[in-house]
């Protein structure tokens, strides 16, 4: 009598989890390896792929540890993390969090891991257009009051504790990365993909603050506010932004 | 060239977009794995819309999991059918394999026992993915390192079976067809002789790995001489078939592969020459 196959199906990926040997009777003995050697293959390449996965979505986070360091993450977030999704482009996206709690006093491997999470998913993101500074040009003085500017559907914040664009862009050149350093102010890094490629610059706080309120759907004229209410010459810095932002190709809507 | 036949073709990588971009190249049609273009946009779709305005292109998934005992992922059904209607593939295949169960994904291609329950259910599931798409799939031998207690015919057996009784068509894998016969004792030509002649549709050809007692598909090798001669057994029973070569990883320049292709056009030549002659 055949055991259900949703069994014999259960107790093969068990085996690959290594949560369980219930499927080693229900394989073929014979052959020139033996049952373990035939499971053994299986049980490798789950491993490889994801881990190869991993290699490549945090390749800069690769580089930055080393290969043993990496492979030992890697190994061990596959353990505590099986897959569950369908696309293995989904595959990792716990790993930043994951590397935090591993080197709670190394948190620039967390973060350098955030960016190239989000540069990825940059990459592939949804599409829109970017939009050119003159798209303002028709609005009226009172539609100012009421404007809403849309960032792209790519646009990511990250806050940044270290020095990590560094570290990541000394990395990409394949140079030596510079020491992990705190920063002494508060900053954040703003990602996005322009034509196919993403992009990355660091910015201030406020920038930080403005790009968020404006990704929440925030009108034009309350994020001057909120901004007014922290910094002295909130106006000029945000004519400032204004112009980086559509010359960044970072504004995909303008809503009166 | 028809659609049943369109010629001689190779796995789009990305490796390659600038090769296709820049310049016609000598293949008939393209073969893109459908996972890496369900993505929300950029540079994967945009590459596949510039390829498609110049080459016929089929689709090749590899997470349909057909032989799951869970349900078919709808989410994964709806995206197959948009890539589907924006691309109009010459057609759509997958595995016939499962990846996981239970809402776990092993993103590996794994067997399945040969049995009746099966065969019913891979059937089910076929028929349901045929309904969706208005038209029949491919399904591909997978190639594999084990064996269940609980098969009851062997491979080629079930591979007909399901084609037949869900009324789909086949790719057939022969490198893999030819590292399962290695891994487990069995006559990769019964095998080929065995199959239903015209659900044949396409053929993959493609390097492993030769471990000595075993063989592992690793797509990362040019084509080995006994997978060539099988190509040729292939050609001589099933005729004219749209034949790629798939290379997944060592990515070579493309006109190593284009020299690859250009053997497996020789041998169909020679194959059908000599199908003639003794006509």
């Amino acid at each position: 009598m055949n055991a259900p196959l949703v069994e014999v199906q259960r107790d093969l990926h068990d085996y690959l989890l290594d949560v369980g040997d219930a499927v080693l009777p229900r394989i073929r003995s014979g052959g020139r390896i033996n049952v373990a050697q035939r499971l053994g293959i299986y049980h490798n390449a789950y491993r490889v792929r994801l881990a190869d996965t991993l290699r490549d979505t945090y390749e800069k986070t690769w580089s930055y540890l080393g290969d043993t360091r990496f492979d030992a993450c890697a190994r061990a977030y596959i353990d505590a993390h099986p897959p569950r999704h369908r696309s293995l482009r989904d595959y990792g996206a716990q790993f930043p969090d994951w590397l935090d709690a591993q080197f709670p006093a190394d948190r620039d491997i967390a973060e350098l891991a955030r960016m190239d999470w989000l540069l990825r998913q940059a990459f592939d993101g949804p599409d829109a257009a970017a939009l050119g500074i003159e798209s303002l040009a028709p609005l009226a003085a009172e539609q100012w009051e009421t404007l809403i500017l849309h960032p792209l559907p790519t646009l990511a914040l990250l806050p940044l504790q270290f020095n990590t664009p560094a570290i990541w862009t000394a990395l990409e050149r394949g140079e030596t990365p510079p020491v992990a350093q705190r920063l002494d102010d508060a900053a954040g890094l703003c990602i996005w993909r322009r034509e196919w490629q993403p992009h990355f610059r660091t910015i201030e706080a406020q920038e930080f603050a403005a790009l968020q309120a404006l990704r929440q759907g925030m009108r034009f004229a309350d994020v001057c506010q909120s901004l007014a209410a922290g910094c002295d010459d909130a106006q000029g810095r945000l004519a400032q932004y204004l112009h980086t932002w559509f010359a960044d190709g970072l504004i995909a809507g303008v809503a009166v | 060239m028809s659609n049943h036949f369109p010629g001689f073709g190779l796995g789009l990588r990305p490796e390659h977009y600038a090769d296709f971009l820049d310049a016609r190249q000598p293949v008939d049609w393209l073969e893109l794995i459908s996972e890496n273009y369900m993505v929300p946009g950029g540079k994967p779709l945009a590459m596949l819309d510039a390829i498609r305005a110049d080459y016929p292109v089929a689709l090749h998934g590899v997470s349909l999991s057909i032989g799951s005992s869970d349900p078919l992922d709808r989410d994964y059904l709806d995206q197959l059918r948009q890539l589907h209607r924006r691309v109009e593939p010459l057609w759509v295949s997958d595995h016939l394999c499962w990846t996981g169960v239970g809402g776990r994904n092993s993103h590996d291609l794994l067997p399945l026992p040969y049995s009746e329950e099966a065969l019913k259910l891979v059937v089910a599931h076929v028929r349901q993915v045929q309904d969706l798409l208005g038209e029949r799939i491919l399904l591909e031998n997978v190639s594999s390192y084990l064996e269940f207690m609980d098969s009851v015919m062997p491979e080629w057996d079930f591979v007909r079976a399901v084609a037949e009784e869900a009324d789909c068509l086949l790719l057939l894998d022969v490198n893999n067809i030819y590292v399962s016969s290695v891994n487990h004792g069995f006559d990769a030509q019964a095998y080929l002789r065995a199959l239903p002649a015209t659900r044949v549709r396409q053929i993959h050809l493609a390097g492993h790995h030769d471990h000595g007692d075993y063989i592992v598909d690793t797509h990362d090798h040019p084509v080995c001489d006994a997978v060539w001669a099988l190509y040729a057994d292939a050609c001589c029973l099933f005729g004219e078939v749209a034949t790629m070569i798939e290379r997944d990883d060592h990515i070579p320049p493309l006109p190593e592969l284009l020299a690859e292709l250009d053997q497996a056009r020789a041998i169909a030549a020679r194959v059908a020459a000599e199908r003639q002659a003794v006509a």
